[in-house]
């Protein structure tokens, strides 16, 4: 259940953790226990998760980080090709940027 | 994950800036779903507009359905969502099947369509350009999914899968093709040319589906029709470009 927090002093890996949680939900716990899920891993070439999955990532982003953060925002400004090769440590820096 | 239930269907929306006094709604085309729009072109609009993005049954992560993809069954399902949403009219925006199926809505419920967008939508007299739907095969559908511009990444296996079990479903389980084909005048239908609203035609000037753009301009009475650069695959291409122009149009008078 997605849950509107109001992190304050969370630390990378914290935020990492709530990642990796919110891609079990979106992908499936059957496929995250293959996978070696780090900062490093991108959606696509990684983890696999093709357009409509990074968009229901991204609104448990939007609903657990609240509006401390424009995640929508923030991706808009890249290209289809620059989101598809994101990885999570961009997210993690973007998310800790911004609380 | 935000979804509706339909009479017949489960629907997956998305809404951005639910505050705003107008709406735009958004259809995608076939065999894709509304991520085409989520990224960059709807964030563009809704610094203005409400916008409600959804996945039409059978694509993305609304439900199944095996039958009813012909464009008065997508119109009705349309209008039901805008009951459901209680929206009185919105601004239309459709790409190449969406645009089929806001041509027929905006035909059918004049009333609850502003202004029209159409991007890239094909004439379904032209078998070749719809001609998508019957060339499906294992060996074809992989040449379609890495032929796609802007997806730079080979997809893994795992996408490859998600994809074949969505044309396998569509194609195979579902009465899409037979339904496209029974629209195969829809272009030339006196629908086509009653459609009284102020319409934006976006056509990729390389694109296959050009002469159909130049069509619907003679047909619609108050058209314009906008050349971009790309070929079908516009909104991958141009989004921003495509954002901005819809932004511009819709909000035109406001």
């Amino acid at each position: 259940m997605d849950q509107l927090t109001q992190p304050t002093n969370l630390s990378e890996q914290e935020i990492l953790d709530v990642l990796k949680q919110f891609i079990t939900e979106v992908i499936g716990e059957e496929f995250v226990e293959d996978l070696e899920i780090t900062p490093q891993s991108s959606f696509t070439k990684d983890l696999e998760m093709d357009s409509i999955e990074i968009v229901a990532f991204s609104e448990k982003v939007k609903a657990h980080f609240g509006r401390n953060i424009d995640f929508t925002g923030w991706l808009s400004n890249m290209d289809l090709d620059e989101i598809i090769q994101l990885n999570l440590g961009d997210i993690t820096k973007y998310i800790r940027s911004c609380l | 994950m935000p979804v509706v239930d339909l009479q017949h269907t489960r629907i997956h929306l998305q809404e951005m800036n639910t505050g705003a006094a107008e709406t735009v709604l958004m259809i995608h085309g076939m065999f894709t779903n509304l991520s085409i729009y989520y990224f960059n072109i709807a964030p563009i609009l809704a610094q203005r507009f409400h916008v409600v993005l959804y996945d039409l049954k059978g694509h993305g992560m609304s439900g199944k359905s095996s039958h009813g993809y012909h464009l008065q069954a997508m119109s009705d399902e349309l209008m039901e969502l805008l009951e459901v949403l209680q929206l009185d009219a919105v601004h239309l925006a459709g790409y190449s099947y969406g645009g089929l199926i806001a041509l027929k809505t905006a035909a059918r419920f004049p009333q609850k369509i502003k202004k029209l967008a159409v991007i890239e939508s094909p004439d379904p007299y032209e078998q070749e350009t719809m001609s998508i739907v019957d060339i499906y095969s294992k060996e074809l559908l992989l040449h379609f999914i890495n032929g796609q511009p802007g997806h730079a990444l080979q997809p893994g296996k795992r996408q490859l899968e998600r994809r074949h079990r969505m044309y396998e479903f569509l194609l195979k389980e579902s009465s899409i093709r037979q339904d496209m084909q029974q629209e195969r005048h829809f272009f030339s239908s006196e629908e086509i040319t009653a459609i009284p609203h102020e319409t934006l035609l976006i056509y990729g000037a390389s694109s296959d589906c050009a002469p159909a753009g130049r069509h619907l301009q003679e047909k619609i009475n108050r058209s314009r029709l906008l050349l971009v650069n790309g070929d079908h695959n516009i909104p991958v291409q141009e989004p921003m470009t495509i954002g901005h122009e819809l932004k511009n149009f819709f909000e035109t008078d406001l």
